[in-house]
């Protein structure tokens, strides 16, 4: 355990920590008043080891947004060492974090590591909608048909971005195939230390694609797409698949020239997903094709690309009172652009936001409409002169 | 035939009622059931009820008072509630949605509570177990 940790330590470059406290400064959680350092973690998990229940319970804590390692002017990754940690705990003490919603969304993700599953995940598929029976480009859906479903509560309407996706990539010319067995990304599971059951995913989803076919997986997620393109390759030493983000995709298109946007006379933000702003130095994207289309007024939050702060929840664990109040500074903020419409590209971003948007104490209060980034682009995007 | 496993979760008042007063008149009921009583079926939510398929039930029934006999107010339609999402995410993840059963009782149905029982494993044992086997490693 101690050499594991000492491991992780050096790998996670922790020792070059200067203790200048940049971190904690601009940690969301610690600016709502949560009682929570990456700093004095940083410290005790060198010098105070023997802090176990400090420690036990700081690594819980982050959101893993990784404003922290942004601003760290030694290069500590901490939210790879949140990581690792979480592994630890969780193998060595069954440590598993507050999970949010009593734990059913880990739960349906780790029924999809049976490898017998036969799921109707296919069902909301429109007529509209092209898609292809066989083929060498398959679109990545995730967990959209079940937040959809286990989310229905406040309105979260996950599927949308689906098939808005698939539009998409119907304008583009291509026709996706759909995988019945795909399985979850397990994104949130390897961000709540279940190594094993992650890696189970891996294997099967890899599988699912080889069995198919599949040379090229376009997804849409920021979250699926980090965990595609960076964490299966980790897990599967033969992975030779191509990972598209559907973003680069249509901003590629973009400026090759032949597409045109219809005007939005619309005020609109956006908000950042930590996993495409600052993980995948995306930021430039979004705001890329946000700016090319006419009659919107696209006005940045005072926190936006990499110093964006969080929609207050990463892989449904620890949400609390501080969640919501990060939730609700954001929308505030969202609001103090002047814009009716908040743009984000990520499900889970929209998840959160939407909640605190629906708090029964706040209704009414923020006078938002908050959609996906592709469903904005496939509603406006057309060909030139077509 | 290889016996399914199957879970109840009964309330504490109506339903638990019944299942106490079928057991003082000797009333035989299924031996693979597992029975979990709490304060009010309004108190078990979404997830409770899928960890249950996770860890390997075979089927679930929510014991539970009628609508206007619940003590605490809501429980009841919070059940029915949770039942109906249940139930679309085990359609999805490929589990049968009739493996999730709830009945509500009133405080003297003994023979109807102990026929229900009887009447929801007769009905697993049919449908048998859940196809995928739990290979997961719970954490």
């Amino acid at each position: 355990m101690k050499k594991k940790i000492d491991q992780i330590i050096q790998d996670r470059s922790l020792y070059q920590c200067l203790e200048c406290g940049k971190c904690t400064a601009v940690c969301p959680r610690r600016l709502t008043g949560k009682e929570y350092s990456p700093r004095l973690l940083a410290h005790k998990v060198i010098v105070e080891r023997e802090d176990e229940s400090f420690i036990e319970n700081a690594v819980w804590e982050c959101l893993t947004c990784d404003i922290c390692s942004e601003r760290c002017p030694s290069g500590v990754d901490f939210s790879g060492f949140i990581l690792e940690m979480r592994e630890l705990l969780a193998e060595t003490k069954g440590l598993k974090g507050y999970r949010a919603h009593d734990g059913a969304i880990h739960s349906w993700m780790r029924m999809m590591t049976a490898p017998e599953l036969k799921q109707n995940r296919l069902e909301w598929i429109t007529e509209d909608l092209k898609i292809a029976a066989a083929g060498d480009v398959a679109y990545f859906v995730g967990c959209a048909p079940y937040f959809d479903i286990f989310f229905a509560g406040i309105e979260v309407d996950t599927l949308t971005i689906a098939r808005d996706s698939i539009r998409l990539l119907n304008f583009l010319d291509i026709q996706p195939v759909l995988l019945p067995d795909e399985r979850c990304c397990g994104h949130d599971l390897l961000w709540t230390g279940d190594r094993a059951n992650f890696e189970r995913l891996q294997k099967l989803n890899y599988e699912t694609f080889k069995n198919a076919g599949i040379r090229e997986v376009i997804v849409s997620c920021p979250e699926c797409y980090q965990i595609l393109s960076e964490y299966m390759p980790k897990v599967i030493p033969e992975f030779d698949l191509k990972i598209t983000l559907l973003l680069d995709l249509i901003q590629k298109q973009m400026h090759k020239g032949g597409t045109v946007f219809e005007p939005l006379k619309r005020r609109a933000t956006f908000q950042d997903p930590c996993r495409l702003s600052r993980m995948l130095n995306r930021e430039a994207g979004p705001r890329d094709l946000l700016n090319s289309i006419p009659s919107l007024r696209f006005t940045e939050m005072e926190h936006n690309g990499r110093s964006a702060i969080c929609c207050g929840n990463s892989a449904f664990i620890n949400c609390d009172a501080h969640s919501k109040q990060i939730q609700i500074q954001r929308l505030q903020e969202a609001k103090n652009t002047g814009s009716d419409l908040l743009v984000t590209a990520c499900p889970k971003c929209m998840i959160h936001l939407t909640c605190a948007l629906r708090d029964r104490v706040k209704q009414g209060k923020f006078n938002l409409e908050i959609r996906d980034l592709m469903s904005i682009v496939a509603d406006r995007i057309k060909w030139y002169g077509g | 035939m290889k016996k399914v496993r199957l879970l109840g979760i009964c309330c504490n008042w109506s339903p638990f009622a019944c299942y106490n007063a079928a057991g003082m008149a000797k009333l035989k009921m299924p031996d693979n059931f597992k029975l979990i009583r709490v304060m009010c079926i309004g108190r078990i939510n979404q997830a409770l009820v899928l960890r249950a398929f996770e860890y390997g039930a075979d089927g679930v029934i929510l014991l539970e008072c009628s609508d206007e006999d619940c003590r605490y107010g809501p429980g009841p339609e919070i059940g029915h509630e949770n039942v109906k999402r249940v139930r679309k995410l085990l359609h999805l993840l490929g589990i049968n949605q009739e493996r999730l059963v709830e009945k509500s009782f009133a405080a003297h149905e003994k023979e109807e509570f102990v026929n229900a029982l009887w009447e929801f494993a007769d009905k697993m044992e049919t449908l048998g177990p859940v196809t995928q086997q739990k290979t997961a490693a719970h954490v």
